[in-house]
């Protein structure tokens, strides 16, 4: 499904990624780990179309499409989802107006029907008790004066809205009770299947507790040092980054 | 710069007709405002109030008194008393309420009886040159005046329409709410062609009162229109101001709040949108007089294309103005590379004890704003729109939730998507 090969990223003349090699299948759950300014985030947002992201080598293949060729909103109408690190606060759209925009857009893409009022509605409530949101948050405005938690709920509900075939959840985890930990998890397994595939950015064995990940990926300095089984993530958590050779050569890392 | 004689004569002809009625203190009033006009003629750039709008276009201009028109009533105007003027001239009336409460203010003046009488001019004031003139040449006029306790639910619109190019128009306004009156007023300026309007207009809000006054700028792309406004409290009173800046070739308001009375209280909200050439000026100047008193200003402007704004507010606090508490706000956009914004906010606190605050900001959409909502499917277009009408609609917050802001939200919506679309030709 998704397909990187030699990818290297530079943000304003300055080497970020470094030849990133990773094959993301349909119905796998991939986790990312690395230390902080490693580069997670910059795969995260070069994944989804962030603007001032230059990509100087390598390309990204996704359903069997170049990926790098497709607008942000293209590639979200093409099933790409971003569970973003730092929610972005958007004072005056309405959290309900940007969900009915987004699903609808959506749905367009893939062919269906846009939903009206009722059904979005409806549709929407059952999206909402999946990952344990208070419904006032639908008529707020967009994660403004949102706690933590509930800016990462957010992003999960606008995920479970929006149904996508890759979604890439950049440390949804992170700063969460573990009641939102939970239903974060709920959210993602409800979601998973063999059409779809997800991405976990995280620093925590804690999610990958209740989200069993397929493979685990190290990221340091902008490389792939080093890729496992879940087995990986508790070793990482009982013994940090340090005794990983993080200027490996990228071959080793394959996944 | 003092008018030449030979450019006075529409002037001149103008003042004949509007000063044929009226009491013998209004005629010596309008007769003493002219002569001041011509003496100091129109305000120069090298006066600081006008550094940012010339008015040298308008000086050139051949301009006359116009005939009576007629009055364009907009789409889906909500329920409530409608008074429409056409050039100036009072044409329609549609309202329950007595004429001595809302009709002509000429009428208003003749019956010095009338304690509403002894209020016009006092605000005003004879600094402004553009005042003098609308003192000598206005005609008609309007006047509400509410009686103690007296509480007007329905909106009162006043539709005032110009149609004539090269028309000078100089309405005046008086609105006096006794202790407890309520009212909502609402005013459209719209029109087509290249006409002046000059409008004054002065409001008194006795204690315990409440008046939502908008002014919703609707005017024809080549028109200019230069307003002044002028709102003295009582306490305890509560006055909202909202001034929706949407049409024009050259805009320029003057809005100058006294909060007289302890305890009063004010907003003052605006939105202005510049496109194509088009040139929007704000001045306010909020002034706490009486301790315990709180404003608060917010304003939103636009500009793309070629378009310029400015807004400049100033607060006052004066000595006696203990516990006051001042709040402005000021956040302008920039949808073009060409487009120019001037904000300038300014504070002169001569209390002690008071809370004053403002911050004034010009930018451009914030692209990780952007690029949320476009990562979840919507398009850049529809993302940057999106985007604009939420920071244009913080300023209609000042009228409460109901028909009347839905429509002033349809009006403001229409207008920013035509500058939007305008803005990416
Ligand atoms: N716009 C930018 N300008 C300059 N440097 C940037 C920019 N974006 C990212 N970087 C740098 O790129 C490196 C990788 O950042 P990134 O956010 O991808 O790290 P991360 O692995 O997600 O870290 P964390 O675990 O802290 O979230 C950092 O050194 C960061 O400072
Ligand atoms: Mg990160």
């Amino acid at each position: 499904m998704l397909e990187i090969s030699n990818l290297h990223v530079a943000v304003n003349g300055t080497p970020i990624l470094k030849g990133i090699d990773l094959t993301v299948r349909a119905g796998e759950v991939h986790a990312v780990m690395g230390p902080n300014g490693s580069g997670k985030s910059t795969l995260a947002h070069v994944i989804a179309g962030r603007e001032g992201y230059e990509v100087t080598a390598g390309e990204i293949r996704y359903l069997d499409r170049n990926l790098l060729e497709l607008a942000p909103e293209e590639r979200a109408r093409a099933g790409i989802f971003l569970a973003f690190q730092y929610p972005v606060e958007i004072p005056g759209v309405a959290n309900i107006q940007l969900l009915k925009s987004a699903l609808n857009q959506v749905r367009r893409a893939r062919g269906e029907a846009e939903l009206d009022a009722m059904d979005f509605l409806d549709y929407v409530q059952t999206r909402l008790a999946l990952v344990g949101m208070k419904e006032e948050l639908l008529y707020r405005s967009i994660n403004e004066g949102f706690s933590g938690g509930e800016k990462k709920r957010n992003e999960i509900l606008q995920m479970a809205v929006l149904e996508p075939r890759l979604a890439i959840l950049d440390e949804t985890d992170s700063g969460l009770d573990i009641d939102a930990l939970k239903a974060v998890a709920d959210g993602v397994n409800a979601l998973r299947s063999h059409e779809r595939a997800m991405v976990l950015v995280t620093h925590y064995q804690r999610l990958l507790n209740y989200i069993r990940p397929d493979r685990v990926h190290v990221l340091a300095a902008g490389r792939m040092v080093k890729s496992g089984g879940p087995e990986l993530a508790s070793e990482l958590e009982e013994r940090g980054y340090g005794w990983l050779d993080t200027t490996a050569e990228v071959g080793e890392a394959r996944a | 710069m003092r008018i030449a004689q030979e450019d006075r004569a529409a002037y001149v002809a103008a003042g004949r007709s509007a000063m044929e009625a009226g009491p013998s203190w209004l005629k010596l009033d309008r007769h003493e405002a002219l002569e001041n006009f011509f003496r100091a003629g129109f305000p120069a750039r090298e006066a600081e109030a006008w550094k940012y709008t010339s008015l040298a276009a308008l000086e050139r201009q051949q301009l006359h008194s116009p005939a009576p028109g007629v009055e364009f009533l907009p789409d889906g105007l909500p329920a409530g008393h409608l008074l429409g003027y056409g050039n100036g001239y009072a044409l329609s009336r549609s309202s329950a309420l007595p004429e001595s409460m809302l009709g002509r203010l000429d009428a208003a003046l003749a019956r010095t009886t009338l304690p509403a009488a002894a209020r016009f001019g006092t605000l005003a004031g004879r600094e402004s040159m553009l005042v003098a003139l609308n003192t000598a040449l206005w005609r008609e006029g309007l006047v509400l005046h509410l009686p103690a306790q007296w509480r007007v639910d329905e909106p009162i619109f006043v539709v005032r329409t110009i149609d004539e190019d090269g028309a000078m128009v100089h309405e005046r306004s008086l609105i006096v709410l006794e202790p407890g009156a309520e009212a909502t007023v609402v005013e459209l300026c719209n029109g087509r062609g290249d006409y002046w309007r000059n409008p004054v207009t002065e409001i008194f809000v006795g204690a315990q009162a409440r008046l939502l006054y908008v002014r919703l700028v609707e005017d024809g792309v080549a028109a200019t229109h230069t307003g002044a406004l002028f709102a003295r409290q009582a306490q305890d009173s509560r006055l909202d101001v909202l001034s929706l800046a949407l049409g024009g070739q050259l805009t320029r308001q003057d809005i100058a709040l006294d909060l007289a009375g302890a305890g009063a209280s004010a907003t003052l909200h605006g939105c202005f949108l510049a496109g194509g050439r088009a040139h929007v000026d704000h001045h306010t100047r909020i002034e706490h007089t009486a301790a315990h008193t709180q404003s608060r200003e917010i304003f939103r402007g636009i500009a793309a294309g070629r378009g310029c704004g400015v807004f400049d507010g100033l607060i006052v606090v004066r000595p006696g103005a203990q516990k006051a508490d001042a709040q402005q706000s000021s956040r302008n956009l920039l949808l073009s590379p060409h487009a120019e914004i001037d904000a300038k906010p300014q504070l002169e606190i001569y209390a002690d004890d008071v809370k004053c605050g403002h911050g004034a900001t010009v930018g451009r959409l914030d692209e990780s704003q952007v690029f949320y909502l476009r990562s979840r499917g919507i398009g850049d277009a529809q993302a940057r729109a999106l985007l604009t009408h939420a920071f244009a609609l913080e300023a209609c917050a000042a009228v409460a939730p109901g028909t009347l802001r839905d429509w002033l939200t349809q009006r403001l919506d229409g207008a920013l998507d035509r500058l939007v679309e305008g803005g990416r030709k």
